[in-house]
């Protein structure tokens, strides 16, 4: 029933809260986030990138109720963090991830597993592919990419570089939001970004 | 006729208010194609032959489909067959009369199923339906699930199909009203709709505009200009058999016995879901590459929609089992080439010589936004639904039933040579079929035009 609601809830929401282009966008990290992603930039000690905007009905507070993966890498500093509303009864998900790579500029490769009878296929393939065009936002040009794996698998993403580090966001091609709806809400969300530096 | 983008919006809106009515927006979409003036040419034998000009497409000979298809699908209504032959021919007969047998007029091809040879006709039919000299069965076998099929597919049951071809909505209404209205001869059970092409000028093709003002899922993602939902051009010349390759006696394949049914030809005809999220979501363009086409194609242009696949492109039984072997993958078009190529040159019998490597099928599949039809007199059992969604309908010409069965299994893995690529069901190993769903399937036998009227019940 709660799964229902959230669903119709975000459905309504998407009538009434198509991103408005003309608003200006907060130049801070929301009060009710920063502290999370001040943790983060310091703990990579490297910038991090906080949305200012998220898709209804999530919100961008790590450690808060839509917080799904919050990993960070003890090799190279590289984190994903993903912020997801998993509806059942087939209402849908609404789920956003945030990579970054300090001090790496080349697209990660991934290892893919195809099960073929009773083979396992095992190969490695770039983690963000078929690109297709650039979406500028706040001084950064981002590269779309369709195709992705793992934790963004069917997601649309967004990749760019700061400071010889790489960033993305994605979201998820699901119900109750088109592509095209993911298209917008990405374009909303890379105007949104603020950079969080860190601190000490 | 060009539309200005409120009008295409406009009379998208609307037409979504209407299954059917979406087709209606491909007259306004899409100008007809030039065709070559039309000069009266007396009909030929064969009712599945319907020439098309070409043009080039990234520098490969394609064929430019009609804009319009639509199949018509019905039981027998009338019992005197006599009468029945008598009157659907007069109709067939004002219809020659009065269109060119062209994209710019009118196609017709009228095809029976086993139900009208086994329950209406079957002395006869026991005596002259054509044999597969290979299979040593009849050309005419009963619909069948492939192994990539669900169980859920329906195999159908109906006496006769009628594909409509053309690029006027208006001709194909004609022609539907004419044999399925007036007569009083059938009962309808399905209508099914579609278009195809209309991007080979530039711009965005007709299947990628009909899918956006439909809003089905993965409509953005096409490519501009794609021939078909899935981005790939499907009616490149090399790719599709000549004029008579597909009849029945053409290569051999086929004992006529009494000759009634020469120039005839088998007709598969099956309705097709298409994902279109999942596979411009989890194919890259490489993988849908491989996935289409064989592993290994590495000289394909990025973002090459027209992928040449000529005779000398054509991979044998032996070359896909090896790539199956070093990648644990295979594609859709090199594992049916196995089966729907030719493997040595062939003399057809008026003397015309197929070289190796010529296709046999003749495809007339199209893209629709059917789900899975436009009309369904069994909306229960066909799960018919109003709501928009990509698909095929699938039509291909062959010379048998068996022909058409061993490049569907080859598809699946299954080689001419009994060898069995070992992949599941619906892996991503094997071609498309992970993102295709097969809801429909029947064969039907389409006798030469001279017969196509209730074949068999005036003997």
């Amino acid at each position: 029933m709660r799964a229902a609601l959230v669903g119709l809830l975000a459905g309504l929401a998407l009538v009434v809260a198509v991103p408005a282009s003309s608003a200006a966008a907060p130049t801070t990290c929301p009060k009710a986030w920063a502290a999370g992603w001040q943790a983060l930039a310091n703990k990579i000690k490297a910038p991090v990138y906080c949305p200012t905007w998220m898709p209804n009905p999530l919100d961008a507070k790590i450690g808060g109720d839509y917080q799904d993966i919050y990993s960070v890498s003890k090799k190279d500093r590289s984190y994903l963090v993903s912020f997801l509303e998993h509806g059942d009864e087939g209402s849908g998900d609404v789920h956003v991830n945030f990579r970054g790579y300090p001090g790496r500029a080349a697209i990660p490769k991934c290892k893919t597993v195809i099960l073929s009878g009773k083979k396992t296929i095992r190969g490695v393939t770039p983690c963000f592919a078929d690109a297709a065009g650039t979406k500028s936002a706040r001084g950064i040009t981002a590269t779309v990419y369709r195709v992705n794996q793992d934790a963004d698998q069917w997601h649309i993403l967004l990749a760019w570089h700061h400071g010889g580090s790489l960033y993305t966001v994605s979201e998820h091609v699901i119900t109750p939001y088109t592509y095209a709806q993911v298209v917008k809400n990405l374009d909303r969300l890379l105007a949104g970004l603020v950079v969080v530096r860190p601190e000490g | 006729m060009r539309v200005t983008r409120r009008r295409f919006l406009g009379s998208a809106a609307a037409a979504a208010l209407s299954g059917a009515g979406i087709y209606e927006l491909v007259d306004q979409l899409a100008s007809s194609p030039a065709r070559p003036a039309a000069v009266r040419r007396p009909l030929p034998r064969e009712q599945h032959v319907f020439d098309l000009r070409t043009v080039s497409s990234e520098g490969i000979e394609v064929l430019v489909p009609p804009l319009h298809s639509e199949v018509v699908t019905a039981t027998i209504r009338e019992d005197d067959l006599h009468a029945a032959q008598h009157d659907l021919e007069q109709a067939l007969q004002r219809l020659d009369a009065e269109y060119d047998a062209t994209p710019a007029g009118l196609g017709v091809t009228v095809a029976w199923g086993l139900p009208y040879f086994s329950e209406r006709v079957a002395a006869q039919a026991r005596k002259h339906l054509p044999v597969d000299a290979r299979a040593r069965k009849s050309v005419l076998l009963p619909s069948r699930r492939f192994p990539s099929d669900p169980s859920s597919t329906v195999l159908e049951q109906n006496d006769v199909a009628v594909l409509l071809r053309s690029d006027r909505r208006e001709h194909i209404d004609d022609a539907r009203k004419a044999i399925f209205d007036d007569p009083g001869l059938f009962d309808v059970t399905s209508i099914r709709r579609g278009f195809a092409g209309g991007g080979f000028e530039g711009g965005k093709s007709l299947p990628q505009k009909l899918a956006v003002a439909a809003g089905v899922p993965g409509a953005d993602l096409i490519p501009d200009g794609a021939e078909l939902f899935l981005g790939f051009t499907s009616t490149q010349k090399a790719g599709l058999g000549p004029r008579l390759i597909a009849n029945h006696e053409t290569l051999g394949f086929v004992d006529l016995r009494g000759g009634y049914f020469r120039g005839g030809t088998h007709m598969h005809l099956s309705h097709i879901n298409e994902d279109l999220e999942a596979w411009y979501l989890n194919f890259d363009f490489d993988e849908r590459v491989l996935t289409a086409f064989q592993p290994g194609l590495t000289n394909v242009r990025q973002g090459a929609q027209t992928v040449p696949q000529g005779p000398h492109q054509v991979a044998s039984a032996a070359e896909t089992a090896r790539k199956f072997k070093q990648t644990g993958r295979f594609g859709h078009s090199a594992s049916i080439q196995a089966t729907s190529r030719l493997q040595q040159a062939v003399t057809g019998p008026d003397g015309t010589v197929y070289p190796k490597g010529t296709a046999i099928p003749q495809r007339a599949d199209f893209n629709t936004l059917d789900n899975p039809f436009a009309f369904s007199s069994n909306h229960a059992v066909d799960k018919l639904s109003s709501d928009p969604s990509a698909g095929v309908h699938f039509v291909v010409f062959n010379p048998s039933g068996d022909d058409f069965e061993r490049n569907r299994l080859a598809m699946d893995g299954v080689l001419p040579d009994g060898t069995k690529l070992e992949v599941g069901a619906r892996s991503r190993a094997q071609g498309f079929n992970s993102v295709l769903t097969t809801t429909h399937r029947q064969n039907f036998l389409v006798p030469p035009r001279a017969h196509r009227s209730f074949p068999l019940a005036e003997l």
